[in-house]
């Protein structure tokens, strides 16, 4: 069930999970694009190659789960369950339209693939840690994923629960986080920085690594030492550009980008060059 | 349970006499969890004020005190739950539920998981102050979807909690009060989920209550008996689901009702009561005791319960207001 790709095969499907972005958005004129693009290769080196699930059994009970807890991110989530065969692609077309559970914020009347309905941000990472202490008591080998905003670690439960994951020595959890640098009113440090982030995280008991969040080797890199480390929760700080793969839309920081018909054809058009 | 307490050592927030005093809730959590080993406990470190001691000594390796973390305790819990567990989170009513609200709705409610809530101090049974006054507990977690709330009326039912907590298939919200002495023999009615207990019965008025007030109820009702009026009390410790048909079955029978809760009178059980009554066309002489609309503070429950309207005198003024009305 842990299909391995290669370097080739990942970059496609990134590529794919892309124009599944460009695709969703475009019908509603505005979303979620520019976070989607950006965090296209988290989504395809977990979902592709690191965790181990399996689409026919969502709820086999030994599977690693991943939680999207920023999840308003969900042009690129329902993307990758699409592709990874949780439902049919042909229901992306239905992406935050009436009566559709593809709702703009993630929920799991969907199905159990999510782990858990995390809009209000700051609580996925709790739920993921109820799970992996669960997991040890039972024994079981499943690995927990939580994919953070970096905004939403300005919550403060995140940090009671970095705490408790940090002083249990929870080694069954990684915490990505999607460090786009943009929260609802723009850059980060213009808000309230994090940094230093990694202090910070070090502090609180976590092995931390920092990663080019589009960089699919060093995804996979990450992911393989954070499964190697012992007695210790990972944290990885995964630096995404907003809008990658797009070249016009490249670094465009807005949390909900406006997005017009013939920007969405050009966007098209470019991630299709790739394929 | 004769041991007099006479060592130097950390007391406890709620036992403040030199006795030790019954667990029977922290008892009866730690058989059920021998019995099924799915039950795991959670306290965010109030560990003897929520009887959880007996856990953490006797299963350790199913005890967690998170630390004083209430929204993470929340969000464990809904993981554990997910992962077919069944927590019960301990903490004080007003941390448990007014902080951690949307903790509760989104990891425990939504989902409908078999996440227990556990809280102890309702309303004004405690000497620290409004910070640790939950008095609008039951209007909040009322209002919650799939979330069903109980109060016991004294520690004889506080055994039979864990048994409801886990006979609801789904979030349940516990309001407990921890003993203060050891009570008296007293053989409990069997408690039922959506059942109230007719603890007196009357045909002049119906008295309904749950947790603190319910003593004093009975004893308003006895000494409305030496004036001639015959109530009939109702403990309602299933306060969501409520007993629907016995509450019109009581407004039937004696044409008026008084309430009495330890909570606001604004959305706990008297608004609950009153909800069902209106709903079904009936109008009736009608009452509600319980906290009025406003802030308390720190004193003894006693104190407490006679300077806020929540003692016997208060129900039984109420009722012979209902009973002036009802003429």
């Amino acid at each position: 069930m842990n299909v391995k790709h290669n370097l080739q095969e990942l970059t496609n499907i990134a590529t794919r999970l892309r124009l599944h972005v460009v695709d969703m958005v475009a019908p509603s004129g505005q979303g979620y694009v520019q976070q989607g693009l950006g965090a296209a290769d988290i989504f395809t080196t977990l979902y592709f190659a690191e965790a181990t699930m399996d689409p026919a059994n969502p709820f086999w009970p030994d599977r690693d789960r991943i939680f999207l807890t920023t999840a308003h991110n969900t042009a690129i989530f329902y993307a990758t369950l699409a592709e990874r065969g949780f439902f049919d692609v042909a229901d992306l077309a239905t992406y935050v339209t009436d009566g559709s559970p593809l709702e703009i914020n993630s929920s799991e009347r969907m199905g159990s693939f999510v782990e858990a309905t995390c809009g209000s941000l700051g609580q996925g990472l709790s739920v993921a840690i109820g799970c992996a202490l669960a997991a040890k008591r039972q024994g079981r080998a499943s690995r927990f994923y939580v994919i953070l905003g970096d905004g939403e670690m300005q919550e403060g439960q995140v940090w009671e629960a970095a705490m408790y994951a940090g002083t249990q020595g929870l080694d069954n959890l990684c915490i990505i986080v999607d460090y786009n640098f943009v929260q609802s009113e723009g850059p980060m440090d213009l808000v309230m920085s994090l940094e230093p982030i990694m202090d910070k995280m070090e502090s609180f008991g976590f092995v931390c690594q920092e990663v080019d969040g589009n960089d699919i080797e060093s995804l996979l890199a990450a992911y393989d030492m954070a499964r190697t480390t012992k007695n210790k929760p990972s944290f990885i700080k995964a630096n995404t550009l907003m809008g990658k793969g797009v070249a016009s839309l490249e670094g465009l920081m807005f949390h909900q980008l406006r997005f017009p018909p013939e920007v969405a054809a050009s966007a098209r058009a470019e991630l299709e060059m790739q394929l | 349970m004769n041991e007099t307490l006479t060592q130097l050592e950390a007391a406890d927030f709620i036992n403040r006499s030199f006795k030790p005093l019954p667990r029977a809730y922290g008892e009866a959590l730690v058989s059920a969890a021998k019995a099924d080993s799915r039950i795991v406990a959670l306290c965010a470190d109030l560990v003897p004020p929520t009887e959880t001691d007996l856990f953490r000594d006797e299963l350790p390796e199913r005890f967690h005190n998170v630390g004083i973390a209430e929204a993470n305790m929340i969000g464990l819990a809904g993981g554990m739950a997910r992962c077919g567990e069944i927590p019960f989170c301990h903490s004080f009513c007003a941390f448990i539920t007014k902080r951690v609200l949307d903790q509760i709705t989104m990891q425990a409610a939504y989902p409908n998981l078999p996440v227990k809530i556990v809280g102890y101090l309702p309303g004004v049974a405690t000497l620290l102050g409004v910070s640790h006054q939950a008095i609008e507990d039951v209007a909040i977690m009322r209002s919650v979807p799939n979330v069903a709330i109980f109060e016991p009326s004294g520690p004889e039912y506080h055994a039979t909690m864990v048994k409801l907590a886990l006979d609801w298939d789904g979030p349940v919200y516990l309001r407990m009060k921890r003993p203060e002495t050891t009570p008296d023999e007293f053989t409990p009615q069997s408690l039922e989920i959506g059942k109230g207990i007719i603890r007196r019965e009357g045909s002049d008025v119906t008295i309904i209550s749950a947790g603190l007030c319910l003593a004093e109820s009975l004893t308003a009702a006895d000494n409305l008996d030496n004036e001639g009026i015959e109530s009939r009390v109702i403990d309602m410790a299933s306060i969501k689901p409520i007993d629907q048909a016995l509450i019109l079955e009581s407004a039937a029978r004696t044409g008026a009702i008084v309430t009495a809760e330890n909570h606001s009178i604004i959305g706990g059980l008297g608004s609950a009561v009153a909800e069902i009554i209106v709903e079904e066309g009936i109008g009736l002489p009608f009452k509600r005791v319980g906290i009025k609309d406003q802030f308390c503070e720190g004193g003894t429950t006693s104190y407490l319960m006679k300077k806020f309207g929540l003692d016997a005198s208060a129900i039984a003024m109420a009722a012979h207001q209902v009973m002036e009305k009802k003429g």
